[in-house]
């Protein structure tokens, strides 16, 4: 961790050569690269799909070997999506009512989006402010501390504010997404 | 011909269509179930890390309040906290009093007190009624769990334990660690038959022998 940037760098260049694993490991690599690029010229179907399997079959060795690993990896990674979901903390809950704001002021300002667009974009986005106004003005009220969030969450109240605000800003995500999706498709087949 | 050569592919055309939307939603619907399991233990784990949270947090709170504790206006504070506490309890989100602790597993669960309506093998890692804290002298501290792959499974990794491996138990801001020096099985019979030294404070933990539907596991905890 104290190492200097050439250090970093050293070290960096030298991982692949530490054991006849790792130098294993960069040769396969490099052949499957040297194989992409070469097959960019020729184009041929069945080097492609054989890369493919070969790609695919490189890393289902590595899911079997390191099953546990993976498992707990994944774990880790749903958790704590999970986490952010339940019990974000506050920089985080600061960051999706921005993002919020953001989509709020767009919508004002954007004069070729459809009416109904616009009105279900505007009552979710102020749906999810009023929330978050009601969540800060709770903490004033009762004092609480936002730094910490396992003070922020022993109080009911103010988990299930935050609950719903989540909710209601992946509704309003997911929503997002899905208007942009059709409306690209649209266009498309317009044209 | 040609009509019904058109009319033909276009009827197995939309068969296709259906059976595949068919197949969709069963994958999706196999899908929601095969990971509906592992994902509420998941959520279980997260909720537990956060109640944990909450509960060094108080018990930080208590140790200042403790320290704090010699002119009046603080042991007002003291009575406004255990009023607090009590209303905590009444809350759908409980509160723990406790916490055990086994690092060779990565069991660490919180316990509510015995009054608890929460005391409950459905929710936590249960006091048994006739347990006594763990700040009691020579007492002997009985919890019991599932086990098994329910997301109320706390005790599922209990079978891994071996004689000499260590638990901690934290409790009204003070730790106690214990070494396991005893493993038995009992018949389900709804009663448990607890033998241990009466002269050592003791922790016995309890749950269902793993792969057996006929038995129960008893390990005894001897304080170090």
């Amino acid at each position: 961790m104290d190492l200097s940037i050439i250090e970093q760098l050293i070290t960096f260049i030298a991982l692949p050569f530490q054991s006849f694993l790792t130098i294993e490991i960069l040769l396969i690599f490099l052949i499957i690269l040297i194989f992409l690029i070469y097959n960019e010229k020729r184009q041929s179907k069945k080097v492609k799909y054989s890369l493919i399997s070969l790609i695919i079959f490189f890393f289902s060795l590595l899911v079997f070997y390191f099953q546990e690993d993976i498992v707990t990896v994944l774990s880790e990674i749903i958790k704590t999506i999970m986490r952010c979901f339940y019990f974000p903390n506050i920089l985080f809950y600061i960051l999706t009512t921005i993002t919020s704001l953001i989509i709020l002021i767009y919508t004002i300002l954007k004069s070729n989006l459809t009416k109904l667009n616009k009105i279900i974009t505007y009552s979710i986005t102020l749906i999810h402010l009023f929330l978050f106004t009601n969540f800060i003005s709770l903490a004033i009220t009762n004092n609480i501390s936002l730094t910490d969030t396992a003070n922020i969450y022993q109080h009911d109240n103010m988990f299930i504010i935050v609950l719903f605000s989540q909710i209601i800003f992946i509704i309003l995500i997911l929503y997002k997404l899905i208007y942009h999706f059709c409306h690209i498709r649209h266009s498309k087949l317009e044209k | 011909m040609w009509l019904k050569d058109q009319m033909m592919q276009r009827k197995s055309k939309t068969l296709k269509s259906q059976l595949s939307k068919v197949g969709f939603f069963f994958l999706i619907v196999g899908i929601i179930v095969f990971i509906s399991t592992p994902l509420r233990i998941l959520k279980e784990e997260v909720f537990e890390e956060m109640r944990l949270a909450i509960f060094q947090k108080n018990i930080n709170e208590d140790n200042n309040t403790t320290i704090n504790n010699v002119n009046t206006e603080n042991l007002t504070v003291t009575t406004e906290k255990k009023e607090e506490a009590e209303e905590n309890d009444k809350k759908a989100n409980y509160s723990y009093i406790g916490e055990i602790s086994i690092p060779k597993i990565k069991l660490k669960r919180g316990f509510v007190s015995k009054e608890s309506k929460y005391n409950n093998v459905e929710y936590n890692v249960t006091i048994a009624n006739i347990s006594d804290y763990p700040d009691v002298p020579l007492g002997n501290f009985i919890l019991m769990a599932h086990s098994g792959n329910a997301y109320i499974s706390f005790f599922d990794k209990l079978y891994k334990l071996q004689i000499g491996d260590e638990a901690t138990v934290s409790y009204n801001a003070n730790t106690y660690n214990y070494r396991l020096t005893n493993i038995y099985n009992q018949a389900k019979t709804g009663t448990v038959a607890i033998y241990r030294n009466p002269s050592i404070k003791t922790l016995t933990l309890i749950t269902c022998t793993h792969n057996d539907d006929y038995n129960q596991t008893i390990y005894i905890f001897e304080e170090i």
